[in-house]
């Protein structure tokens, strides 16, 4: 009888020590991790922008399209091009930097979008999306949530 | 009964176990603190007797299992304390009883992600107002940019955490440095 309660015993612990260790290798990773803000600037006015001109990354692909359809679905117009000299034509300028990780297969762990004026640079809003791999969202998702964001926040001062 | 080989299993289990929560401790991002923010040096060219409020806003909690962030609390401190020992303004007061209201958004950080040398870029857009009309009198972005080495710290969160607090700390000191150069 203490044989048989013994063996539960250890089969119990074994079983409670291997799901600590798991807990503690996902917790390792980043993939808890949940944060989407959103600042503008004191004095911004987002409202007053109608179109923006977008600067691709410089080892980006084809992201920086997401970006575009966004803005545009929202009504704005957008042009894409490199960095030049100021000024832009358009009403402000967007710039972006996305991270990727590696869990199974890859995904967008962070994006950031800024907005500047046209004319002199001035930060205008910047959006920050960053999710880990058990909440991961597609790059559309990313961009929608800190696009929209950064059109709902509100001036701190 | 305990078999001959079951103790030596179990102690390397816990051992492991042991092992992998250290080194997960080892390896957690710790936030920007106020007093790695504060500058050593500044370069004030006039001490105005005016007093000022401050505000700071964008800042980020740190996730621990991501990079290290900086607070609007932390921040905000390493300002006030960074305005007493320079003298940029006389005293830093809440609300209406101040002269001034000092507006600090932390608007853009970039961290690598991996490296030996680690290099933080840090933007905030300063805004300095009168706070009995509200007029603003200047407003500036200013970048900032700080490198950790292996001689500050062996471990990649602890040099990204100095590298960050660096960034912070010479942005604080130009933009004090630029408001003492004004004529308000």
């Amino acid at each position: 009888m203490k044989v048989i309660y013994n063996k539960i015993n250890a089969s119990i612990a074994a079983k409670l020590l291997s799901g600590l260790l798991l807990l503690v290798l996902l917790a390792s990773t980043t993939g808890c991790a949940n944060r989407a803000t959103a600042s503008l600037s004191p004095g911004a006015d987002l409202s007053k922008i109608k179109s923006f001109y977008l600067i691709p990354g410089a080892e980006d692909k084809d992201n920086f399209k997401l970006i575009q359809a966004n803005l545009e679905k929202r009504g704005f117009g957008v042009t894409v091009g490199p960095e030049m000299p100021l000024p832009y034509t358009s009403d402000a300028v967007v710039t972006y930097v996305d991270k990727w990780m590696w869990d199974i297969t890859m995904y967008m762990i962070e994006l950031t979008i800024t907005f500047r004026n046209s004319t002199d640079n001035f930060p205008l809003a910047v959006g920050n999306s960053m999710h880990g791999s058990l909440t991961r969202l597609s790059p559309e998702e990313m961009v929608d949530e800190v696009l929209t964001n950064m059109f709902n926040a509100k001036p701190k001062q | 009964m305990e078999k001959p080989g079951d103790f030596r299993r179990r102690t390397i289990t816990y051992v492991t176990f042991l092992c992998a929560v250290l080194a997960l401790l080892a390896g957690c991002a710790s936030p920007a603190t106020y007093e790695g923010m504060i500058p050593d040096r500044f370069d004030i060219t006039q001490k105005r007797p005016e007093t000022v409020d401050v505000v700071v806003s964008g800042g980020q909690e740190t996730n621990a299992m991501w990079k290290t962030q900086i607070s609007d609390e932390a921040f905000k401190q390493a300002l006030i304390e960074a305005i007493g020992k320079s003298q940029a303004f006389s005293k830093v007061v809440q609300g209406k009883d101040a002269n001034f209201l000092l507006s600090v958004l932390i608007f853009n950080m970039e961290q690598p992600s991996f490296g030996v040398s680690l290099t933080v870029n840090l933007e905030a857009v300063w805004k300095l107002s009168r706070v009995d009309n509200g007029k603003t009198v200047w407003s500036e972005s200013i970048k900032s940019e700080n490198t950790a080495g292996f001689s500050d710290a062996f471990a990649a969160v602890k040099r990204l955490r100095i590298a960050t607090e660096g960034a912070a700390q010479k942005n604080i000191a130009e933009g004090l440095a630029r408001i003492s150069k004004l004529n308000l």
